[in-house]
């Protein structure tokens, strides 16, 4: 027998802890193991950056008031991490198919700390693709202060939980993969014209008004584009609510589909 | 001993299914008894198990296992319990060593560390120590996609003993295991029963792995149809019988029935005890024996006869 024993750690709020931070271990070994992953994490910004956003900068970019360049690879910044967050966070799908949820959810943790440890995870990816998308700026001329992206890098976390947990309400009623990819894209495509990512929103009224301020991507967007565009002239033409007000959104939205979805995916497992 | 898993009028019935899968379940298990739930395919064994370890939820009944309600102080149990599920859990993109250590972690056994050589040495000796008895220390740091079945139930026996459970669950545990593997692993989970006191709950299709067990509970089509140890079921069922021949067949039949000896001929002498001992029939026997044999039943041969009788299909 060994001579040190292992012992539980009492603390409950220790062992929570140290849930999400080795369920969000997991999934960035996962990712460091796989090229693939690592390489369309990198290929996503030259596609949506590169080729999206140029052709729309070359051909749409007149007569708004402020330097497209910018507006867009901001948009192009957030709008990386929701997509390479919701798209890592099928993985738990892939869980479910091969019984890998039963290992994580018969284990006394909360299941909060399941999905965030899930979402902190999926940001690895994310961030790679962020970066992508900063470096691909960089060939077209568009730069960041270090001081924007820093204040970029700080809030995405808030941004990943923001769409991690708009994912788990897909997650919560789908348990196959081809749907959960479909779902996804059907989430993901949209919110890069509804949210404002490359194209302004300050005109846009009626259902597409609505669905846009329900968009928890509205309103990280426009925190972002606060922070990039704070004291300069074009602030008023870019930004469309005060942060205060997009952080308050942001944390309702996260909070509202964190426990939606959270719930709709312990219950699914449980209630069959 | 005092119950540790205690089942009451548990009932299951699956979306739009038409019979309940379990169906006002009654059983209990003592606290360090090594229990059987047996029954054929689609019986309700791992609807129960699942129930039992809070991954399923159930329609009706109470279920209470350390003292705790399965449903309402579902964390609580979950501290109580490991479990070898029916299939493989493992993440197949991971190494061997880092399925355990997300486990650990989970159950709160030590701090997460990217790596084996970073993790406290106490979890390093206990993996090393759990390994080299399973016999997969070679394989420790391979991704799981390249285990064998065998090596991956094995990996998931050190899983579920890591956190030291007060009640194992194993759900076919040694399902694709060769006979070897099949030895050592019970071998080491019974040691861990004597070492540690656990409760087992074993299910499997292998009816001799449970010809040990304290009780063996029978389900069939989500019933209870039999709870008892398993001697008791094979008395109730079976007997032992004498399997006799000799050269001379014909002194050796007038001899039985001149002993008021009942048999029946199946190319051998099948000679019933019929309130005697082995000992005190072969004792009153003079015609000279080419073959004898004592057939002790098994619990195989009790769980078929029983599911025969009781309408069920045996396996």
């Amino acid at each position: 027998m060994s001579a040190m024993v292992l012992q539980r750690n009492k603390s409950k709020l220790y062992r929570e802890l140290n849930t999400v931070v080795a369920i969000a271990a997991r999934d960035i070994t996962l990712v460091l193991k796989s090229p693939g992953m690592l390489i369309m994490s990198l290929a996503m910004p030259i596609i949506m950056m590169g080729m999206l956003g140029g052709n729309l900068a070359q051909n749409m970019a007149g007569g708004l008031g402020f330097q497209y360049g910018r507006f867009m690879m901001i948009g192009m910044l957030i709008n990386m991490l929701f997509m390479v967050t919701t798209m890592a966070m099928t993985s738990l799908v892939d869980d479910h198919e091969t019984d890998f949820t039963q290992e994580m959810l018969v284990s006394p943790v909360s299941r909060y700390s399941i999905v965030v440890g899930k979402i902190l995870g999926s940001m690895f990816g994310a961030i790679i693709s962020m970066a992508g998308t900063l470096v691909v700026g960089l060939f077209m001329g568009i730069t960041l202060s270090l001081k924007q992206l820093f204040l970029i890098l700080a809030l995405s976390p808030l941004m990943c939980l923001s769409a991690g947990a708009l994912a788990m309400i897909i997650i919560g009623l789908i348990k196959n993969k081809r749907t959960a990819n479909l779902a996804v894209m059907f989430v993901t495509m949209p919110q890069i014209f509804l949210s404002g990512a490359i194209i302004p929103i300050n005109h846009s009224s009626g259902i597409l008004l609505v669905i846009s301020r329900l968009m928890p991507m509205t309103y990280c967007l426009d925190l972002a584009r606060a922070v990039v565009y704070a004291g300069t002239p074009e602030y008023g033409g870019v930004v469309l609510f005060n942060p205060v007000i997009n952080f308050a959104a942001i944390a309702a939205l996260t909070v509202f589909c964190m426990i939606v979805g959270t719930f709709g995916f312990a219950r699914s497992e449980r209630n069959r | 001993m005092s119950a540790i898993i205690e089942v009451n009028d548990l009932t299951k019935r699956y979306k739009n299914a038409k019979e309940p899968a379990v169906n006002c379940v009654n059983f209990t298990v003592e606290d360090g008894e090594f229990f059987a739930f047996l029954g054929p395919n689609g019986a309700g064994k791992t609807t129960t198990i699942s129930i039992l370890t809070t991954t399923l939820a159930k329609t009706s009944g109470i279920v209470r296992i350390s003292g705790f309600d399965a449903e309402k102080e579902a964390r609580k149990v979950r501290e109580k319990v490991g479990i070898i599920f029916q299939k493989p859990s493992l993440d197949p993109s991971l190494s061997a060593e880092e399925n355990i250590r997300f486990h650990a972690c989970l159950y709160g056994m030590c701090g997460y560390r990217p790596g084996f050589k970073l993790m406290p040495a106490a979890y390093r000796n206990r993996v090393m120590e759990l390994a080299e008895i399973v016999g997969i220390k070679d394989v420790l740091f391979k991704p799981v996609k390249k285990l064998s079945g065998g090596m991956q139930r094995k990996l998931e026996i050190i899983r579920s003993l890591i956190h030291t459970p007060q009640v194992l669950f194993l759900d076919e545990p040694t399902q694709g295991l060769d006979a070897v593997s099949r030895r050592s692993l019970w071998d080491y989970i019974n040691n861990v029963r004597k070492r540690n006191g656990t409760t087992v709950f074993l299910t499997t299709h292998y009816i001799d792995e449970a010809e040990n067990v304290d009780k063996v509970c029978v389900i069939n089509r989500g019933k209870i149809t039999a709870c008892c140890p398993p001697e008791e079921m094979k008395k109730s069922l079976l007997r032992q019988e004498l399997i006799l021949n000799a050269e001379d067949r014909g002194s050796l039949a007038t001899e039985l029935s001149e002993l008021g000896l009942s048999y029946t001929l199946d190319g051998y002498f099948i000679v019933p005890y019929q309130g005697l001992s082995a000992q005190q029939i072969i004792a009153r026997l003079n015609t000279r024996l080419t073959i004898l044999k004592i057939h002790e039943p098994s619990l195989e041969d009790a769980y078929v006869e029983f599911l025969n009788k009781t309408g069920g299909k045996a396996e």
